[in-house]
């Protein structure tokens, strides 16, 4: 009846809402939403950055101590314990003996003896190609596998190895492998604290960016209040929200951290570091970095969550 | 409906603004409730609308003490519940229709249902070429039909208008008092706090007097179109 007068007018385009309506609350309004997607894209680059490290720790950890493990070697030296030369068939007698030994030992999985030849092929490099062998002792050399299905400590071949011959020496790696490990471990807990830090930081910016906004939209939530709007019909928005601002924060992080470990990769390889792995990542590593975005968007959503249902809690 | 026992009101440690408030509304029941400014009635509907709890005094509303029930019952009351608020508190950031839809939003009606709804209504009240508006951009006039129409586009079982024609010419304002006086038919229960005597003189239903903290009950004035006909 009323709108009789009007029916002829143009729509106006001033003050006009076309946009499709998203959140009750006017979350999308001002630049608060940029500065946290910025601060959370931030934080996803350098946890981005902390998980290849510590992806390639593993990756390193494993290949040096890959082939290690259940191994050990013997050494018969040339030389008895107060220095006096012994023959090359004494050093044969002896290395005889402790591989009569260790063929009986029960958690020895195989045996290898070296040769004469490939003993002299390893110290050629030090001694010269043209030195003649015959005139110099050779230590004898055994390297040992053990069985991986029988518990047994490496070390315990110490006492009956002395007996044969005490100059004989043992070596296990083990002393190595576990000041390497050590190492490795504590970078790796590194790499977990930062990680750690960057959760805490994105929940703390979450937490304070929910409950900014629900200070400074206390009368439009109070009216959804008063309408009959249960705590969950409120707090799913600013989860979604608060969700969508993190997921994509954290997918620019991750795909800004992603073209620096790439270009890491590209230029370790032009360095040719032998000592490094592959920089390349597994699939589940890969995955995960890729999961990444998404559990940055679940945790702030979960955050969300929780801020607002306490904010809630005290209206009447 | 409604029933208050020796309610109390009051703002923090300020004065007592209701002392002592006794009466019972029944279901159905069509009341204006008047007295003079800063007497207490936006403070009475606030009460009644649940935004606030008695400081004293039993409130019965729907059957139920208020002071028993917890958050989620009062949301689902709450949802049966129609406020027309004084200063309308219109959503600024969305238009005129989601203001309008977003008690059927809450209520979780399904977006089509949503759109005929709101649409018929917004047509009835004049708002029909203003769907799209923006409160902070529309009269006055238009921002209290606004906040009219979101107030019963639920059918609400109770309906609270505060002073909910004051902004209206006589036409508009007539035709809103007959859409309360439609939804009263149907059973919903209606209070609207009014200092408009014309009005109330009109529309010949009971009257709540809030006055010195404390509420009496007026039977209607016979109006003059009746008074005249039981002189002649
Ligand atoms: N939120 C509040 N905090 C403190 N005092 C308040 C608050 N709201 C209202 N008051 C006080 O309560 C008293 C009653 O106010 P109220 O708004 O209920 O009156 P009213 O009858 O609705 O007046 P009007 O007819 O002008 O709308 C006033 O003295 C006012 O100052
Ligand atoms: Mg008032």
């Amino acid at each position: 009846m009323f709108s009789h007068f009007f029916k002829k007018s143009k729509p106006r385009s001033l003050g006009v809402s076309k946009t499709k309506r998203r959140y009750d609350l006017p979350l999308e309004k001002g630049a608060g939403g940029l500065f946290l997607k910025l601060l959370i894209g931030m934080m996803s680059i350098l946890a981005v950055l902390a998980l290849a490290a510590s992806f390639v720790l593993s990756a390193m950890t494993e290949r040096w101590t890959s082939g290690l493990e259940n191994r050990a070697s013997i050494e018969i030296p040339a030389q008895d314990q107060n220095g006096k030369l012994l023959s090359t068939t004494e050093v044969e007698a002896l290395v005889k003996e402790v591989e009569q030994f260790l063929k009986k030992h029960p958690a020895v999985l195989d045996i290898q003896v070296m040769s004469k030849e490939e003993i002299t092929s390893l110290v050629s490099p030090w001694l010269g190609e043209d030195m003649t062998y015959d005139q110099i002792p050779l230590p004898g050399l055994i390297s040992l596998r053990f069985r991986e299905d029988v518990i047994f400590k490496p070390e315990s071949l110490q006492v009956p190895l002395k007996n044969i011959a005490p100059q004989i020496r043992l070596d296990t790696h083990q002393a190595w492998l576990s000041q390497l490990l050590r190492f490795t471990g504590s970078l790796n807990f590194a790499a977990l604290i930062v990680t750690f830090t960057i959760g805490i930081t994105t929940i703390i910016a979450v937490a304070g960016a929910v409950q900014a906004r629900m200070a400074i939209y206390h009368e439009e939530l109070e009216l959804l209040h008063l309408m009959g709007a249960g705590d969950r019909y409120i707090s799913s928005q600013l989860q979604r929200y608060m969700f969508l601002t993190a997921f994509q924060g954290a997918i620019i992080g991750a795909l800004i951290g992603g073209i620096l470990l790439l270009l890491m990769g590209w230029i370790s390889g032009k360095m040719d570091i032998t000592l490094l792995p592959d920089f390349s990542l597994s699939a589940v590593q890969i995955i995960s970095l890729c999961a990444l975005p998404l559990l940055v968007g679940m945790l702030a959503m979960f955050t969300a969550r929780y801020t607002v249902i306490q904010t809630l809690s005290k209206m009447p | 409906m409604i029933k208050l026992e020796h309610v109390g009101l009051r703002y923090g440690v300020g004065p007592e603004i209701l002392s002592d408030v006794n009466f019972q509304l029944d279901p159905g029941s069509f009341h204006f409730l008047s007295g003079p400014s800063g007497a207490g009635k936006t403070s009475l509907m606030s009460l009644l609308y649940l935004g606030r709890r008695p400081t004293r005094g039993l409130l019965t509303m729907f059957g139920q003490n208020i002071g028993e029930l917890n958050r989620q019952q009062i949301s689902k009351l709450r949802q049966r519940i129609g406020v027309v608020f004084q200063d309308f508190r219109l959503l600024n950031h969305m238009s005129a229709f989601d203001n309008i839809a977003l008690p059927l939003r809450i209520n979780g009606e399904s977006e089509k249902e949503i759109k005929a709804n709101v649409e018929e209504l917004m047509e009835w009240v004049g708002l029909g070429d203003h769907r799209y508006m923006l409160p902070n951009t529309m009269s006055g006039g238009q921002q209290q039909r606004v906040a009219i129409a979101r107030a019963v586009i639920t059918r609400p079982r109770l309906l609270l208008a505060d002073e909910p024609t004051g902004n209206l010419d006589d036409e508009i304002g007539l035709r809103l008092m007959n859409l309360f006086d439609q939804l009263n038919r149907m059973g919903t229960t209606v209070v609207i706090a009014t200092h408009n005597v014309a009005l109330m003189e009109q529309f010949g239903y009971n009257r709540l007097i809030l006055q010195d903290g404390a509420v009496r009950l007026m039977e209607p004035k016979k109006s003059i179109k009746q008074r005249l006909e039981g002189i002649f």
